[in-house]
Parts: C-alpha cells; structure tokens; sequence
C-alpha cells in the first residue's frame, strides 16, 4: 500500500513563537544538550522540527518533534530556524505517534520517558491496546501491572525521576516509593543514591524499611533517622561501601530481631568452642532446616585425622544445635 | 444467609448443557448474562484483576479429586481437594489465591454432579482408606452455595459412602441448608478461625468470628460434627490475648467432645504472593513478622516465633479439652515436636492420626 506523506510545509520559524514547555508531545527527560549543540555548531539543525499552528495560546507553535533540537538551537543563541508545519488538521494522536517513531529509531530511552510516552498514550488509547500495542514497542513487559507502574513515574520528584533515568534507583523500588510520602521518598531516594546500592541491596532495605516502619508503628522518616544510621552516614572514616554494609546491618537488625540475636548467639556459641584450625560450621539458612554443616580444611591425610580426631573429643560439642536458643543453652 | 455482589454471569461456551448452568443462572435472574470462550479472559476497564463480582461457569475438564499438594520438607495431613471451583467471593488480605490463579472471576465447574459417579466409583475402590475429602481449598465451601447448590447433591453422595468423609470449610455462617439437610453421616462442618482483630482488619467480607462460632454451635446442636482451622496464625503484638478471646467464645457456645479435629497453620506464602496482596491490599500488616524462607521456598515466621503460637494455643486449648485432634499444617517434625512435645514425623503417620479421629468420631 502506498503510504500518503505528510503534508508539512517548511517554514522560517522565530525561536520566541514556539511553545518550549515538555507537552503534549515532547518523550525528552533529563538529557544532556552538549554534545547535540556542539553538533548543531558544527554542521547545522540536519533534521528540522516538526512543529503544529496554535490555535489558542500566546505561543504561536506547539512542538511535535525536535525538542531537543530546539533547546540547542535556543541556547546556541539562534532567534530563528526552518521547521516543518504540519497542517491544521494533523490530528494530536498521529502527531504523538510520529514523535514517538522520530525518537526510536534514532535513541534508548530511559524509563522516565518511556513513563512519557505511556502516559501520553492514555489520552488517545485504551490501557488494554497500550499493553497489547505500545508497551512490546517500548520494550516494557506487557502487563497490566507494569503498565501501572509507568503510569505512576511521572508523579514521582524530580529527583527521583532523575535517579531512574540515569539507572541509580530501581525501577522495582520506585513503583514500592509510590505508596510513599513525598518527604519518606526523597529521603529514600538520598540514601539510596549517595552511597550506591545495588539493584538488589535497594530492594531489600526499602522493604525492611517499610516493614520496620510499619511494625513498629512509626513514619519512614523516623526509622530512616535512626541515631545509628545517621552515625554511620556521618562517620568521615568510613568509606561508602563500609557504611553501606553497616546500615545494611544496622537495618537487618531492626527488621528480624530474633533471627539476628539467634545468629549472633550461634556464633558466639561457635567461637566460644576450640574448634581446631581449618574447621568451620555453618547452620541451616534461618535455622529452617535442621541440618548443620561441617567443612575442614586440610592439606594432607594426616591433617583431617587430626582435626578429627580433635573434634570427637571436643567438650560442647553436642549443644552446637541448641547455642542458637541463648546463652542458657550453651 | 448472606449472598454476594454478582454483577456478571459469563457462560462457557461447553457448559451450556451442564444442570448447574442452567439452575445458576435462574437463581440470578436480573443478573446479565453472556455466553463466552473459555479463552475469552480479557476484563473490562475498571473491573479489578480477581473480578470477585462475576461468576463464571465453566465445564472442568481437569481431575476433581486430587491430592492436597504438599511438599516433602513438611509433614502433610493428606488431605483430599475435590475442586468445585476456584476463587471465592470474600476478600481475605492473605489469601493465596491472589497469585495462584492466573484467571480472573469466581469460576465454578458445573460438570461436577455429572462427575459423581465417577469419584464414587474411584473411593470405593479403595474400602481399607479413608478419605478426608474437602471442598474448601481454592473456593470457600459454603460461600457460594445458595447458587450453586453444592451441598444440596455433595452431602448426600459423600454421606453414604463408607470410608469418606466431606469437610465442609467456611469462613461464613451460612449453613440454612446444612441445617435443613436430613444427612449427618460423614459430614465435617469446619470453620477457619483467627483472632477478631484479624478477622476484622484482614477477612474482608467474611462473617465475623462470633458469627462463624454461633452458625458451628447451630451445626452441632443439628447433630454435625466439627472442625476448626486456626489458620493463618498472624504474629502480632498482642496476638494470644486475642486467641485467648477465640478460645473463650468455644468455650462458651461449642462441645468440644464432637470436635473431629483443630489445625493450625501460620501465615506462609510464597515470594510472588506479596506484591500481589501489596498491590491489593497496601495497608496491609500481616507482612510485618519476622519471615524466613522455608524448605519449600515459602516464607515462614522464623522458626521460634512459629513454636511459640503454635505451643502457647494448644495449650490453652487442651485446658478447655484435651482431644482436641490438634494438628499442624504443613511443619517440620522439630517444630511438631517442640510445640505439642511429640511428632508424627512422617506425613503418612500424621495421616493415620487423623483417621483415627475419623474412625472414633464418625464411622461406626
Ligand atoms: S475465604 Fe478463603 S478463598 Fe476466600 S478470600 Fe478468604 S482465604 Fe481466599
């Protein structure tokens, strides 16, 4: 089938008569203009602006496609450039669509744009087409769920947004921040941006967070306010993944206070013992099961009789599986 | 009696036929209805993922008797599911079903009663077992029976068998038909229990716990026999004042001596089960315990925490009567043992305990 081409014309366009703000059409977030407008400086705008006529604003155009491009050009200094005219009559849908298309096959976008583009989406389409249609296209799973969490991104702070764009904060513990105080966000946000989490530790502690919160009836501000966290956050000696671990600790502690004391009694229990070198025993995960273990280490045969032969006579030995209750079973 | 919002009947194509989709529907006259592929799962806009508003019939084309799918880390009551559906009208935060069932509506299999027979033929078949027989694992027994007429045709096909008996589990107190039924033989009304501050804040449109022990008073004065489910047990501050409460309201409205048996089960849920009960129900605090992973890559409250709810109610229990048949659901022999102070160890001993109970309680 022949395609029909856009009727838009070119036109001399004064910078001051376009509208600059990121909507209706605009999928552009925290992107970094250098490197564009040393391009622009170099060899000129090689792709024009698709712009619509106002019908109703001060500003006599509204931007489809080529923001960025404009941004450029607006700081480079320029008053005017040639931009195509769609024609009146472009319906705001199709004008949507073909910023959407300019924009996948010339980059990546992160997930806050894509956030745009679902968001955008919304007002022309159905959720259920959204999934089905748009969401495979912009690489998102194609659930309802997730769908939901995208629609969400866009109410986020900015600087949360800027941490999910540049792939500082998970997009998992974003969708969790959702349910959260702007304040509670922010300060998560911080926490979790300043001293580098993983993916992984994010979304366990936002949990534990949460959780501590929750049982212990108190506000996210009050638990992230800790005296030992902020001890830790504060301490000049320490490095970033020094304190990272330590509030780790510090908050693994807060949230499963049995299982914790339960592991520290082990170990005291185990070190109390004089186990001879090269032996290491290790619990059960969570003390679930009911099977320890025992590693030696040893170089030679003589070696592993000898540990052996230690261990049999070793006084205590038989409490190992109760030091885990307390000090009374030691 | 209580019946639920229905705004929707959907119709399988297949089970036109079935007497059941052609009695449900009458029972619902004003309710629109709409013949539908079985593949056809898509929701209208705004109609929440469970879609606990439509019923949908279906002609099951899978097994209607199965074993209850235990794991081997855990001792297991071997329990037998007759599936008559899935899916229920109430709307409890933990349940289980929120992650399990990957579609959406309260679906109920009309070809069941056609499938009788064929059950029948199968238990007896094997007179030297028993099967404890229930209905109560993906649906609630008795929630959705003023519709679908379960106990009108279960209770007297499992009445008259030999080596069975039908557990009947609710979490309502709708038991008019129970009531008005003529048969007693082999039928277990049971009841899930959890303290009132749960029921209340957790148990969404469910009867409350003083209804549910008033509708089990009413069963065994009609001469049923019993059974309690305190499960899932939820820790939290204050939680055995609030069993103690539980426990006094047995006290004081049933018998113990036709209780068949009491399980208890803590709160337990597998990884993905969470985000769908936070999606659903964010205020929710029964994740606020100490949750390990267990054997069976479930979570569990840590292993203490579970022995000591567990220890603390049977005790409490055993001062009101001491065959109780108290049992645990799905636990390490350890835990059996460091709870109740002894341990069937296996899951076919466990098995044999609770037929023994059927035998004493029920089968002359
Ligand atoms: S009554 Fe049972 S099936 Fe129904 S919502 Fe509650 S836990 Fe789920």
């Amino acid at each position: 089938m022949k395609r029909k081409p856009l009727q838009d014309s070119p036109l001399q366009v004064d910078i001051s008569d376009i509208d600059l703000s990121p909507d209706p059409f605009c999928m552009s977030f925290n992107f970094d203009l250098e490197p564009l407008k040393a391009s622009i400086d170099r060899f000129g705008v090689l792709n024009p602006p698709y712009l619509l006529r106002n019908s109703d604003t001060d500003t006599h155009f509204t931007v489809v496609a080529g923001y960025r491009r404009l941004l450029a050009v607006r700081e480079l200094g320029w008053s005017d450039m040639v931009c195509q005219i769609l024609p009146d009559s472009f319906p705001p849908f199709k004008a949507l669509l073909l910023n959407l298309h300019d924009n996948l096959v010339q980059r990546k976008m992160n997930e806050i744009e894509k956030a745009m583009v679902v968001q955008r989406l919304t007002r022309f389409v159905k959720h259920e087409q959204i999934i089905t249609q748009f969401m495979p296209m912009l690489d998102i799973p194609a659930n309802r769920q997730k769908l939901r969490l995208f629609l969400g991104l866009e109410d986020l702070e900015e600087p949360i947004k800027v941490s999910i764009a540049v792939e500082r904060l998970s997009l998992r513990v974003a969708g969790l921040m959702m349910s959260l105080g702007t304040e509670d966000r922010l300060k998560i946000n911080e926490l979790f941006t300043t001293l580098k989490w993983s993916f992984n530790q994010q979304w366990e502690a936002i949990q534990w967070i949460m959780e501590i919160a929750s049982r212990e009836g108190r506000s996210i501000k009050e638990v992230m306010k800790d005296r030992e966290v902020t001890e830790i956050l504060h301490d000049s000696r320490m490095s970033n993944p020094q304190k990272l671990k330590d509030i780790v600790k510090v908050l693994k502690r807060r949230r499963f206070p049995s299982l914790m004391k339960a592991e520290t009694e082990f170990r005291k229990g185990i070190s109390a013992l004089p186990l001879p070198k090269g032996v290491k025993i290790s619990p059960p995960p969570f003390f679930e099961g009911i099977d320890y273990r025992v590693e030696i280490v040893f170089t030679k045969g003589k070696d592993l009789r000898d540990r052996l032969e230690k261990l049999s006579h070793l006084p205590g030995l038989d409490k190992i599986t109760d030091f885990w209750k307390g000090p009374e079973y030691r | 009696m209580k019946q639920f919002t229905i705004r929707r009947i959907l119709i399988e194509r297949g089970a036109e036929s079935d007497s059941l989709a052609k009695m449900i529907p009458k029972r619902l006259p004003d309710i629109p209805k709409e013949l539908v592929d079985s593949h056809d799962l898509a929701l209208p806009e705004g109609i929440e993922e469970m879609d606990k508003e439509s019923l949908r019939i279906i002609h099951y084309k899978g097994e209607f008797l199965k074993p209850c799918p235990g794991t081997k880390r855990y001792i297991c009551c071997g329990y037998q599911i007759l599936n008559v559906g899935i899916n229920c009208p109430m709307d409890c935060s933990y349940c289980f079903l929120q992650s399990y069932i990957n579609q959406p509506s309260l679906r109920v299999y009309t070809n069941l009663p056609e499938k009788l027979d064929e059950i029948g033929e199968y238990i007896d078949s094997f007179p030297e077992r028993i099967f404890r027989i229930g209905t109560g694992e993906f649906t609630d027994s008795l929630a959705l029976n003023y519709l679908t007429g379960w106990t009108d045709y279960l209770i007297p096909f499992f009445s008259r068998r030999k080596n069975c008996i039908l557990e009947l589990k609710t979490k309502t107190s709708s038991v008019e038909s129970l009531l008005k039924s003529r048969y007693r033989e082999r039928i277990v009304v049971a009841w899930s229990l959890n303290s009132a501050r749960i029921v209340s804040s957790e148990e969404r449109k469910t009867a409350s716990l003083k209804k549910r022990i008033l509708a089990a008073r009413d069963c065994q004065k009609a001469g049923f026999v019993l059974a309690f489910h305190f499960d899932p047990l939820l820790y939290y501050p204050g939680w055995d004042e609030d069993l103690e409460e539980a426990v006094k309201l047995l006290e004081k409205y049933i018998d113990p001596e036709s209780i068949i048996w009491i399980s208890f089960g803590s709160f337990r849920y597998m990884p993905a089960l969470k985000w769908a009960i936070k999606r659903r129900f964010p205020k929710t605090k029964i994740f606020d315990g100490e949750f390990v992973t267990g054997l069976d890559g479930k979570l569990r409250y840590f292993k203490p925490i579970r022995i000591e709810m567990y220890s603390k109610l049977s005790e409490r229990l055993k001062k009101w009567y001491e065959d109780l048949g108290i049992y645990l659901c799905m636990e390490s022999s350890d835990v059996w043992k460091q709870s109740f102070g002894w341990s069937p160890k296996t899951s076919p001993s466990l098995s044999r305990y609770l037929d023994h109970r059927v035998r004493k309680l029920m089968v002359g």
